[in-house]
């Protein structure tokens, strides 16, 4: 329990790091929302109708202890401010669209890419040396060198434009009403296909040879030789005795891959216009749309962790030595 | 406990020596030197990859070898130099990277106690924050250009450095030799710079080709948003062209596919390299390939039979 | 549920993913629109809105404007108002508002909602984008249907700005706290299409207006938009049959959209968009010599631009500057005295050793003061056909000493550049209007001269001259057409004469339809209004005239 809060502390204080930094940069930094708000409106707008927009952006002077302590109460309320591009909307409004899309997505690529990297690492290890062994991970290894979105460009051209095998974008038929019904799960699934898999491809390769190395190591150690001794069955030894305690590595590893993988799949999103994060942190960008970048980089920091904080309880329950040391 | 021969001999010979028994390493070492001469010589033998050559999207033919962008630029001129300034860029990132994180990581490993609380928790809060939507949102902010992106790159990436190499620094701090110096009153500057860095050489080298892996994915991905220079010539602005242009509508392949290919080359070919090192250079790996070699020769075939030698560190 | 029925859950549903035809057809009277390209939807129908960030088509389409201007036809045609005529003095324009007209909830329609749509944008100058306050002095009502705008002074061209207004009903939005953050989630509204039948981030649907006042109109059930994150995503719905009528940019269209399916995949780009130009800071030497814009605009080949960089979808700009949107005031006689605009590298090399700049050993020009001549073309990264068309441009220069290299920068950047005066030479479009009288008083007036540094959203070359100024000022009071006319030939024939800007060629007004299902698509064959959804407002005269097969 004693683990669990302390890693609960970490992640609180990294959240508090990440609103200070998202705090400072606008303030720190040369691009200024009230220029792009003016290109923003192409031109259309007179000086007069400026001013009053300036105001209503809350664009005022004030000493910047007293605004942060405003940002932080704003923030903790779940108010980002308002975005430019889709001025008036609020940030947390324009966010809240699609911000299970991108968990979903990345959640699922992150989930299927271990699992499957991880069995191989598992067959890998056992049959040393065969072909598993050998030629599937500098295969793997180069397609993971590939970008992920370059994946996704290829992937889309070949098997959704020229094969028509899978749809060309968005996350669900359009027509279709989000429900538990069977067909929107199947639209939902089918949509996933293309995106999830060229992230899982990219990152393989990374689970397979960091289990392969632990499981190498695990299956000469002494309680495992042991039970072989005792003559349990080859698939028990390997998966209950060997596998489990190689896995902890991975599973340590599995917490900061997610942040890393979401990054990719934020790429991966923008080539298959899934409606994530992803281009609408894109589109951010290129309407210099300050407050919607900060508010999604912030939501998608703070899933992050606490996607990290679950994966540590999972490592508590996986490795019995952290509960006994609490 | 005889320490490894490659652990010892940091001669350039003797990794060179070391690459050379090692496949993997071969062949991403050898992949890596044909880019490294397409960078330096290549831009010298393709024409201006700016020019406006021939119309637009024009496939493969024998004016231009890999065709032409939806600029009516010559595709191949673009790859060639692309190469040199990603390359350039990727690989200047990588080892600032792990400058940075080795300056920390030392420091942090070395003084201990309130100094390492501290650096620890700075890396690690790094280390969870998500790094690409926080680069995209610095790069953003800040004038476009190769330094922007390469400070923003080093800003988001140095923090796994610091861990690795804080990890190294407290080990080899009890060692003896280190702890001798220590009580003989050498500057803590001289102990790390004359004791713990040298015993971490063949380390860093692989960090800094893992963070060069790293930078240049990075590098590609930033430029592909449109968040470099777009008006220079690299792999990630060539992507982005691609993309601006319209090539998976009109079917244009040849104006992605080279440089997809070009920037997973040169990342298979860091990660092959790094994988030979780590069986030069990790004990337990180097045993396994002994062992295995050894039955080779004695023409028996390695399956699971084989015995792993386990060596604690 | 045990670990077998989930399974075998899991399965099902995993076979239906693979089983299922994915493209089930549209429902018939459905008409999917690609207009814009965003991210996803977030729900705006606040016509009165500024930064553009309301969906389609709120201002022309949900709610509707006084007048709509035809740009096709160059006329106005009746719409919200059924007429409208200035009083003796031209201080006054009495509008007349069409009877019968009802709010989709039922209630009438009225001078008094004009009225107070108008008082709104002067309460909060935020909404008023055109600027209708700079000119009006008062609105009143003068009975149930007849509307008074007062104005300040003499300003014949402010009906352009007050037609296309859209009016908001007064019973609602006078409850209205902030009509300047106000979303309007469930717009009520007079246009064909006013219910709000689907939302969701991917897609949404706007059904018929049930008290639409056209009788029998929209024969369309139901417009779709799906969002399209981009011009490339829009562009495969186009060709795959998922869209009916898009506004995009499509690259070698003919082959890409046309090939698929001659019957059905339709297109047409009149050259109505606008004049694309190049301008060159007539602030900053040598670029206040006209000897010298005439000689950069004699160094571009513009038929090489349109071909290269447009795929041949446009055609040389005339030196007039007039795109086909002023087809009926273009004076064609005027318009061939202006030499400078044909290609002729050696009279550009000419007129510039006249001038008095002489090559340096280089091959460069050099300034009096020393300096060579080395200047960047800013453009837009991401408006690929501009990219093309500076690099041809640039090409053009080099020929005639001039070190030309193209900066590409994101839009915001380039804007602010542009805006602000902080370039020596940058692609750039018109700021236009239903007559010329907008065109060229944002192209050769003193009155929209800023200085450098202080943004301005027209002539961004910062060119202004007193023939210009007082032939615009004429514009201003003149009322009768014959005498519009004339100062129309006045004003070509000073742009003639003292080329302020470069025009490089007119833009195309992006349209494209699927006759598949629908039928009645304005067309080259058909031009009745212009087809693209993105001109607004002349696309209500589509939306009203489609029908499904």
């Amino acid at each position: 329990m004693r683990f669990i809060l302390q890693r609960l502390g970490f992640y609180l204080l990294a959240a508090w790091a990440a609103l200070t930094l998202n705090f400072f940069l606008p303030r720190l930094m040369p691009g200024d929302p009230a220029t792009a708000l003016f290109a923003r409106f192409r031109g259309q707008l007179r000086p007069e109708a400026m001013q009053a927009l300036r105001e209503a952006f809350g664009l005022t002077p004030e000493p910047l202890l007293g605004q942060y302590i405003t940002y932080l109460g704003h923030v903790l309320r779940g108010d980002f401010g308002v975005s430019v591009a889709y001025f008036p909307s609020p940030v947390s409004t324009i966010i809240g669209t699609g911000l299970l899309w991108t968990m979903f997505l990345a959640g699922t690529a992150v989930a299927v890419s271990f699992v499957l990297g991880t069995l191989l690492g598992v067959a890998a290890a056992w049959w040393r040396g065969g072909w598993m062994d050998t030629l599937l991970p500098p295969a793997l290894a180069l397609l993971g060198a590939f970008p992920y979105f370059w994946l996704a460009m290829v992937a889309l051209y070949v098997f959704g434009f020229q094969l028509a095998w899978f749809p060309l974008g968005h996350a669900y038929a359009d027509d279709l009403t989000p429900g538990m019904n069977l067909p929107f799960l199947a639209s939902v699934l089918r949509h996933a296909a293309l995106p999830v898999g060229t992230v899982v491809v990219a990152t393989l390769g990374g689970w397979m040879l960091s289990m392969r190395n632990t499981m190498v190591s695990v299956l000469g150690s002494d309680y495992v030789n042991l039970a072989r001794a005792k003559g349990l069955p080859p698939s028990r030894v390997v998966l209950r005795y060997a596998a489990r305690n190689a896995l902890l590595p991975s599973v340590t590893g599995f917490g900061m891959a997610l942040g890393f993988v979401l990054g990719g799949s934020l790429l991966t999103e923008i080539v298959f216009s899934y409606p994530g994060q992803g281009y609408l942190l894109l589109q951010a960008v290129q309407s210099q749309d300050y407050p919607l970048m900060q508010g999604i980089f912030l939501v998608i920091t703070l899933a992050v962790l606490g996607a990290n904080w679950l994966v540590d309880i999972a490592y508590l329950w996986l490795d019995p030595r952290t509960r006994e040391g609490s | 406990m005889t320490a490894p021969a490659s652990r010892r001999s940091t001669g350039a010979r003797a990794w060179l020596d070391a690459i050379r028994r090692d496949r993997k390493a071969s062949v991403g070492a050898l992949i890596l030197v044909l880019f490294a001469l397409l960078a330096v010589v290549g831009p010298l033998l393709v024409g201006d990859p700016t020019a406006l050559v021939a119309v637009p999207l024009e496939p493969p033919s024998s004016a231009h070898w890999l065709g032409t962008t939806g600029q009516g630029q010559d595709v191949l001129a673009q790859t060639v130099v692309g190469t040199r300034v990603s390359l350039l860029i990727g690989f200047a990132v990588g080892i600032v990277v792990v400058l940075v994180g080795s300056l920390v990581g030392v420091t942090a490993g070395y003084f201990g106690g309130r100094v390492d609380g501290m650096l620890s928790l700075l890396f690690n809060v790094f280390l969870v924050i998500p790094g690409l939507p926080l680069a995209i949102v610095l790069a953003a902010y800040l004038p476009s250009g190769p330094l922007t992106v390469a400070a923003v790159l080093v800003f988001t990436g140095w923090a796994w450095n610091a861990r690795v190499v804080r990890g190294q620094t407290l080990s080899l701090r009890r060692r003896d030799f280190v702890l001798a110096s220590v009580v003989s009153g050498e500057s803590s500057l001289r102990i790390i710079t004359r004791e713990i860095l040298p015993n971490m050489t063949s380390l860093l080298v692989a960090q800094v080709i893992g963070s060069s892996v790293y930078a240049i994915g990075a590098l590609v991905g930033l430029e592909f948003l449109g968040l470099g220079d777009v008006s220079s010539v690299t792999w990630g602005t060539n992507l982005y062209w691609a993309s601006n242009d319209s090539a998976l509508l009109t079917g244009a392949w040849w104006t992605y596919v080279p440089t997809g290919v070009c920037v997973a080359l040169v990342g298979f070919g860091l990660v092959m390299l790094n994988s030979g090192f780590d069986e030069i250079t990790n004990p337990r790996l180097q045993m396994e390939r002994a062992w295995r070699a050894h039955l080779a020769a004695a023409g028996q075939p390695a399956s699971r039979s084989t015995p792993v030698v386990v060596r604690d560190g | 549920m045990n670990r077998a029925a989930s399974t075998s859950c899991v399965l099902a549903v995993l076979a239906l993913a693979g089983c299922t035809p994915e493209r089930r057809p549209v429902p018939r009277g459905t008409l999917v629109v690609s207009q814009e390209k965003q991210a996803s939807w977030v729900r705006n129908f606040n016509p009165l809105a500024p930064g553009g960030a309301e969906l389609w088509p709120t201002k022309a389409g949900i709610y509707e404007p006084l007048l709509v201007f035809n740009t096709v036809k160059g006329e106005y045609v009746p719409w919200l108002a059924v007429g409208h005529e200035w009083r003796p003095g031209h201080r006054v324009l009495r509008v007349k508002t069409r009877e019968g007209v009802r709010w989709s909830d039922g209630a009438p329609f009225g001078a008094r909602d004009v009225a107070f749509t108008f008082e709104l944008l002067k309460k909060f100058p935020a909404l008023d984008a055109g600027g209708v306050w700079s000119f009006l002095q008062e609105v009143r009502v003068v009975d149930g249907n007849t509307v008074d705008f007062e104005f300040s002074r003499v300003f014949v061209p402010g009906l352009d700005s007050l037609a296309i207004v859209p009016i908001v009903p007064e019973h609602l939005w006078s409850k209205v706290a902030d009509p300047v953050t106000f979303r309007n989630e469930n717009p009520v509204a007079t246009g064909p299409f006013t219910e709000v039948r689907v939302f969701k981030n991917q897609v949404y649907e706007l059904g018929r207006n049930p008290n639409y006042w056209q009788p029998g109109k929209p024969a369309v059930e139901a417009l779709r938009l799906p969002a399209y994150p981009g011009n490339d995503r829009a562009n495969l719905g186009l060709v795959f049959d998922e869209v009916d009528w898009a506004g995009s940019f499509v690259p070698a269209i003919d082959r890409v959209f046309v090939k698929r399916d001659p019957e059905h995949h339709r297109y047409w780009f009149p050259l109505i968009g606008g004049t694309i130009f190049l301008y060159a800071n007539t602030r900053r030497p040598p670029f206040d010599d006209v000897r010298v814009r005439k000689a950069i605009s004699m160094a571009i080949d513009r038929k090489r631009v349109v071909d290269v960089a447009l795929f041949g979808y446009s055609r040389p700009s005339d030196a007039t500057g007039l795109s086909d949107a002023y087809a009926r005031w273009r004076n064609p006689e005027i318009a061939a005295t202006g030499d400078w605009v044909r290609h002729d590298v050696s009279a550009a090399n000419a007129a510039l050793d006249g001038a008095g700049f002489p090559r340096g050993g280089d091959g460069i020009r050099r300034l009096p003061d020393g300096r060579p001549w080395k200047f960047e073309i800013l453009a837009v990264a991401g408006y690929s056909d501009w990219v093309r068309t500076a690099q041809v441009v640039a090409g053009g220069l080099k020929e005639v000493g001039i070190d030309a290299t193209v900066r590409n920068s994101d839009y915001g950047a380039w804007f602010q550049k542009l805006g602000e005066g902080r370039f020596d030479l940058a692609l750039g479009w018109s700021v236009d209007g239903p007559t010329p009288y907008t065109f060229y008083r944002g192209l050769m007036t003193t009155s929209t001269v800023k200085p450098e540094g202080v943004p301005s959203f027209w002539n961004w070359h910062r060119y202004g001259s007193e023939r210009g100024d007082a032939l615009v000022a004429a514009f201003e009071r003149a009322a009768d057409p014959a005498e519009q006319r004339r100062l129309s030939d006045e004003l070509q024939r000073a742009f003639v004469a003292e080329a302020p800007a470069i025009p490089l060629y007119p833009q195309p007004s992006w349209g494209e339809y699927n006759s598949r299902r629908f039928k009645g698509f304005s067309s080259a064959d058909d031009p009745y209004a212009a087809l693209s959804p993105n001109k607004s407002p002349d696309y209500l005269l589509v939306l009203t005239s489609i029908e499904p097969r």
